[in-house]
């Protein structure tokens, strides 16, 4: 049944990157800009939830609350320091945001990868598994517990922060500000306010994802540079700021990797989504669902 | 009185920004009289390294806004064509470096077409998928390239000295072009199209064609650089394209001041040789790095060189303004 | 032959007709006002006239020569300049530069170019501010200088749209002015305009535009008392 067990094993795999690529939309729907150091905060994810085990001892269900508190407050700061002047009141720096926003954020990734290695240590550390059992049989397919419960865990997670963004009073702000930032603000809505929850969403999310997965893949300083680009390709596939498109895309990148690492190259998987991503600012800009890539 | 009007202003500022290259190179070309230790003029020979590969980045992120991750691929490339040329063919350096330049300029300019309509943040996304592309690429074609264990490249010359002069030539050399190129009407073009390319377009200027010219020759300065480094180090791996090389590259042209000529070579050498002190210390060198480009680019967008710039402005203003006075 | 010769050109977005079979023709020599209420369609068609756009339907011809499918910088060669209603300059380079580009894009000599910009510096009141980046200019100044831009070198055809939106009196004199010398000069223009008063003092013709339609096209007096014209603008008034 190597089918049904690449299939499985793909689409687990699309729940974690589902994870990291929603709040990589949500931010560039609300700011328009592309997070560089969004992959940070699944290290620093993955480091909290690994570490508070080890050092404290506590449950790994503890740890993957804290590690999405971790996200959550790292992600609030970053918006407070960094993000504030591409939106509040400075003018002049209409023109050079994108040029801002990519180097800040580039910077802001080479800062954290290397303050967790000289913090840290450049070693991997094994995070907890969930449960302890190794195998669950899914049907025919065999899986290990951890990965079965993690991504279990991960598609709660999404259901809640889809429902939050849909329904909820801040989300429903979240999405006016999206859609028309001065609009929204004419409205009397807070659109720093929004800007920062969306911020503190994102990481801890992506922290989340980090926490869940830290078992699998084990924390190192720059364990977050893959999930990060994976995330890329998932939001230009899924359409910039569509979170149903990142949800979509995420699932499809996940199966297309797990088949094209068997069928196509093993070697080569990892630029499968690179290519993809190329290929589809090339010629349909607006991916799946979102809005388009190019304005004139 | 109306032509010197017109001398004032850019040109000056351009004429301003020459001297003080020039200033800064000479300064390069008296070191190895003071340091004497090999090891230390290595470490400046790899600093021209970065100091090319940062002024190629600043033509196409400073001067025409293509905000490009892929600098470091392109040392990469240049680097492993030549490499790969004298490991397969035995093609000598004269060979192997013009064929880098070519190399590099001709995907350079693939490149450009690709992104050509993208903006800000699809165009980053666009060029450092490139660079991870071309990079697992050289890393898996274990055949051809061996892979992560790297290529060895033959050396030129017999002499440290000798690749130093060297590389401070074609420095000296990448310099001049870019002042003799942004002097003419295509500074005036690239600048335009970063600042606003619609206007840019309203108002004749060729985009395609310029952006196209940028990538190109931007990718053909870092190809070169690349081959050069690939000669001197006698040694070629896929980690030449990581993105923390692009990182590096990326902070020595914010910290110098992005779209200044003095500014990302007199950077490139003081990153890189701070960093080689700052080993010693613990190897803090990339949290200070990383520290410098946000502050930079959040409080002194005009890097090191508008500090100076404007401190020397306001030296020179006080005496007026006393005079002035009185 | 006309100067430019718009024949029933069509544009939708979505579901919206934007233009629907526009046409008229404009000579050579002649300064036409474009006036109609908000969403008209007299931006899409300055769009479609300056390359931003493409038309679905239609054709353009400037003195005879199709221009369907040309890019803006193009068009911008074969003489058709325009202003931007939100104004677009070079922020971070100096006045003096912003109209160098120009100049040097259209073919001037280095030479030619600088003593042209000193001339219109001249002609706009911007000349102190000449080595100052166009980012610190005032609203104000920021149209004068894209003006300035559009003369460079003199254009076929000039698409002014909306140059006096939010302009300070005087300044609007020196613009008022410079197109009145201009347009004595023999220049071509098209003036895309809310302000009635200065479209009664400049343009002897003006065309009314109302659901992407021409409604009007004849001397501005004419045009202004015409019953069709003042029910589209007091029908927009009353919605």
């Amino acid at each position: 049944m190597l089918t049904l067990d690449l299939a499985i094993n793909g689409l687990i795999i699309g729940v974690f990157y589902a994870l990291m690529a929603i709040g990589l939309s949500l931010i560039f729907g609300i700011l328009k800009v592309v997070n560089f150091a969004h992959g940070e905060f699944y290290m620093l994810g993955a480091y909290a939830y690994t570490l508070a085990g080890l050092l404290l001892g506590i449950s790994p269900w503890i740890s993957l609350p804290f590690a999405f508190l971790v996200g959550m407050i790292v992600g609030l700061i970053v918006e407070r320091l960094l993000m504030r002047p591409l939106y509040s009141g400075y003018t002049s720096w209409a023109v050079m945001r994108d040029e801002y926003a990519v180097i800040v954020t580039f910077g802001l990734s080479l800062l954290l990868i290397n303050l967790v290695d000289k913090i840290v240590g450049p070693y991997a550390y094994k995070g907890p598994a969930l449960v302890d059992v190794t195998r669950i049989a899914l049907g025919p397919v065999l899986i290990s517990g951890h990965r079965l419960i993690a991504a279990l865990a991960g598609i709660g997670v999404i259901i809640a922060t889809g429902l939050i963004v849909r329904y909820s009073y801040w989300g429903r702000q979240i999405q006016a500000v999206a859609q028309n930032r001065l609009g929204a603000s004419l409205a009397g809505i807070d659109t720093a306010k929004a800007s920062a929850i969306v911020f503190a969403l994102a990481g801890g999310l992506a922290a989340v994802s980090g926490a869940l997965l830290a078992n699998i893949f084990n924390p190192t300083p720059d364990v977050g540079v893959f999930p990060a680009i994976k995330s890329y390709v998932i939001v230009v596939l899924g359409g910039m700021g569509s979170v149903p498109g990142s949800i979509v895309a995420s699932l499809i990148l996940g199966v297309l990797e797990s088949f094209g690492g068997v069928y196509i190259s093993y070697q080569y998987r990892d630029t499968f989504g690179l290519v993809i991503l190329i290929l589809v600012l090339m010629f349909r800009p607006q991916g799946l669902f979102g809005e388009r890539a190019r304005d004139v | 009185m109306k032509a010197e009007d017109v001398q004032g202003g850019t040109r000056a500022r351009m004429r301003t920004e020459l001297l003080v290259s020039l200033g800064i190179l000479a300064a390069v070309a008296l070191l190895p009289a003071i340091v004497a230790n090999e090891y230390w003029r290595g470490v400046f020979i790899v600093s021209m390294y970065f100091a090319m590969l940062a002024a190629a980045w600043n033509l196409l992120a400073g001067y025409t806004g293509q905000l490009s991750l892929a600098p470091a691929a392109f040392g990469m490339i240049g680097g492993y064509v030549t490499g790969l040329l004298s490991y397969h063919y035995n093609a000598p350096p004269m060979v192997g470096i013009p064929a880098a330049i070519v190399v590099s300029g001709l995907i350079g300019f693939v490149l450009g077409r690709i992104v050509l309509r993208l903006r800000g943040p699809y165009l980053a996304l666009t060029t450092l998928s490139f660079a991870e592309i071309v990079r697992l690429i050289i890393s898996n074609s274990i055949e051809i390239t061996r892979g992560d264990l790297g290529l060895n490249v033959p050396g030129i010359f017999d002499h440290r000295l000798a690749y130093y002069y060297a590389m401070l030539a074609v420095l000296l050399a990448v310099q001049l072009g870019l002042y003799f190129l942004l002097r003419t009407p295509a500074g005036l073009y690239l600048r335009a199209i970063r600042d606003d390319e619609i206007a840019a377009a309203s108002r004749g200027v060729k985009i395609v064609l310029w952006k196209t010219n940028a990538f190109t020759l931007s990718a053909a300065i870092s190809g070169l650089a690349g081959a050069l480094y690939g000669h001197f180090a006698q040694f070629v791996s896929p980690e030449l394209g990581l993105i923390s090389q692009t990182g590096i590259i990326i902070s020595m042209v914010v910290i110098g001041g992005l779209g200044t000529l003095p500014g990302p070579i007199g950077a490139a050498f003081l990153v890189y040789i701070a960093s080689e002190f700052l080993r010693g210390f613990g190897g803090y060198q990339l949290i200070v790095f990383a520290l410098l480009v946000i502050i930079f680019s959040r409080f002194f967008r005009e890097g090191l060189w508008g500090l100076l710039r404007r401190a020397f402005e306001r030296a020179r203003a006080r005496p007026a303004t006393a005079q002035a006075a009185e | 032959m006309p100067c430019l010769l718009i024949d029933r050109v069509s544009k939708s977005f979505g579901g919206i007709k934007a233009l629907d079979r526009t046409s008229f023709t404009v000579d050579a020599g002649e300064l036409v006002g474009l006036i109609g209420p908000n969403g008209s369609g007299k931006t899409t068609l300055i769009n479609i006239l300056s390359g931003y756009l493409a038309a679905d339907a239609g054709r353009v011809d400037l003195d005879g020569r199709p221009t369907g499918g040309l890019r803006p910088e193009t068009l911008a060669a074969l003489g058709v300049q325009r202003t931007f209603q939100l104004t677009r300059s070079f922020p971070r380079m100096s006045t003096l530069d912003n109209l160098l580009v120009a100049g040097s894009a259209l073919g001037l000599s280095q030479e030619a170019a600088e003593t042209r910009a000193l001339e219109l510096l001249e002609d706009l009141a911007l000349v102190r501010l000449m080595h100052l980046d166009a980012g610190h200019l005032s609203g104000g100044q920021l149209k004068l200088l894209e003006f300035g831009a559009c003369f460079m070198v003199p254009p076929r055809i000039a698409l002014l749209d909306e140059p006096f939106a939010a302009v300070h009196p005087t300044m609007k004199e020196i613009m008022a002015g410079f197109i009145r010398r201009r347009h004595a000069a023999g220049q071509t223009f098209i003036l895309v305009s809310h302000d009635m008063p200065v479209i009664v003092e400049l343009c002897p013709r003006t065309i009314c535009m109302n659901a992407g339609a021409v409604i009007a096209d004849e001397n501005t007096r004419a045009v202004l008392t015409d019953p069709v014209v003042i029910e589209a603008y007091l029908g927009e008034a009353a919605a």
